[in-house]
């Protein structure tokens, strides 16, 4: 279709004409777009996606602690002008990724699809 | 969220729907349908419906299938507006598909159509990095930062003081998270003619659909690029686009 002229991705700004991954295709198709009247429609069992409500702030303790552990990890020696390859290279930083990933697990109910899971890793 | 691929086929027959376009001899999509089947087109006076003809034998939803409506939306979209179906539309009958919205809904669909016409869906996430959000979390709050200095180290002596520790942080990232998928909302809005920001949560700062004309993607692109280059290196941004518009169809049409 190319209607757009595109500019090239950088670090801080990828473009894909196209959804690529599974959680971008769902968000894009499920729940969205003309709604056919109840009366008529035929309910598909088998989809049986649980959406997850991001507003749902899962208030846990486990929560809080894992926030407490991510900060006591950070150096704070390293400043804000540090390059960001330095800031991702350090060690300590490494181990506190993914604590708001973790959060995000926490309001994913139920997932016991393996097709899923593959899907995250291969990131 | 978890697709229970191996779900029991409950639809017996029935007519899967993606999406309704005007019937002016719009090309069939050259793509395969549901189930590798293929999409036929039913024309109702100046509409039409894309559609799949499910088997009797039942249909089984697989993984694959979300691909495969999403690549028929996007193959009909190439050739002209159209209103998109959520994942998983179906119905009965033919006369079912005519009564309830082909005919039934004719005038708010050519309304739709219309309102559409020349529009594009543009989705942007923005995510943070988390090292430098929770950095200057820190920095900002004496009392992070003091509780922060006294939990280190400490083993179970200091458990009251880390629940309070991660209580405070989480307040802070949910009150930035406000405030900055506000600021990225308006500020990319304006490149807009419409939006529709979805819940954020995790690592994300921001995520929504942006309705853009055709002809002022560059600009949109632009202002993009201008917000993500200031935000950075605190968020990256995704974008992706242009899509068929699946999250303004519902209220352009009339609902």
């Amino acid at each position: 279709m190319a209607v757009a002229t595109r500019g090239t991705s950088s670090n801080y700004l990828q473009r894909a004409p196209s959804p690529s991954g599974l959680a971008d295709v769902i968000n894009v198709i499920l729940d969205k777009g003309l709604v056919v009247d109840a009366y008529v429609r035929v309910s598909v069992i088998g989809i049986e996606v649980i959406t997850i409500d991001a507003r749902i702030v899962i208030a846990s303790v486990d929560t809080y602690l894992r926030f407490a552990e991510a900060v006591n990890r950070l150096d704070l020696t390293q400043t804000e002008t540090a390059g960001l390859a330095e800031l991702r290279d350090g060690g300590s930083s490494e181990k506190t990724k993914g604590v708001l990933e973790g959060v995000k697990d926490k309001m994913t109910p139920g997932d016991g699809d393996k097709e899923s899971k593959k899907e995250r890793s291969r990131k | 969220m978890s697709i229970a691929a191996d779900a029991e086929p409950i639809t017996k027959g029935g007519i899967y729907v993606y999406a309704v376009v005007r019937n002016d001899g719009a090309k069939l999509p050259r793509v395969e349908g549901i189930g590798g089947s293929r999409v036929d087109l039913v024309p109702c006076g100046d509409l039409a419906a894309l559609v799949t003809r499910l088997p009797e034998r039942g249909w089984k939803v697989k993984r694959r299938d979300l691909e495969r409506h999403l690549g028929v939306l996007e193959s009909a979209f190439a050739d002209g507006t159209i209103l998109p179906c959520p994942f998983g539309t179906v119905v009965e009958s033919v006369d079912d598909l005519e009564d309830a919205l082909l005919a039934g809904r004719r005038s708010e669909l050519l309304d739709g159509l219309k309102r559409l016409d020349g529009r594009v869906q543009m989705n942007v996430k923005a995510l943070y990095d988390e090292d430098r959000l929770l950095r200057a979390i820190v920095a900002s709050d004496r009392e992070i930062a003091s509780l922060r200095e006294r939990t280190r180290g400490t083993g179970a002596d200091g458990y009251y003081d880390r629940v309070r520790l991660g209580e405070l942080i989480a307040a802070r990232v949910e009150a930035r998270r406000e405030d900055d998928g506000r600021r990225l909302e308006s500020a990319l809005a304006r490149a807009a003619i419409d939006v529709v920001a979805e819940p954020a949560g995790g690592e994300l700062a921001f995520s929504g659909s942006f309705l853009v004309a055709r002809s002022s993607l560059e600009e949109f692109d632009a202002a993009l690029e201008d917000v993500a280059a200031a935000e950075q290196p605190l968020l990256r941004f995704e974008a992706i686009g242009p899509l068929p518009p699946t999250s303004f169809t519902a209220s352009y049409a009339g609902m």
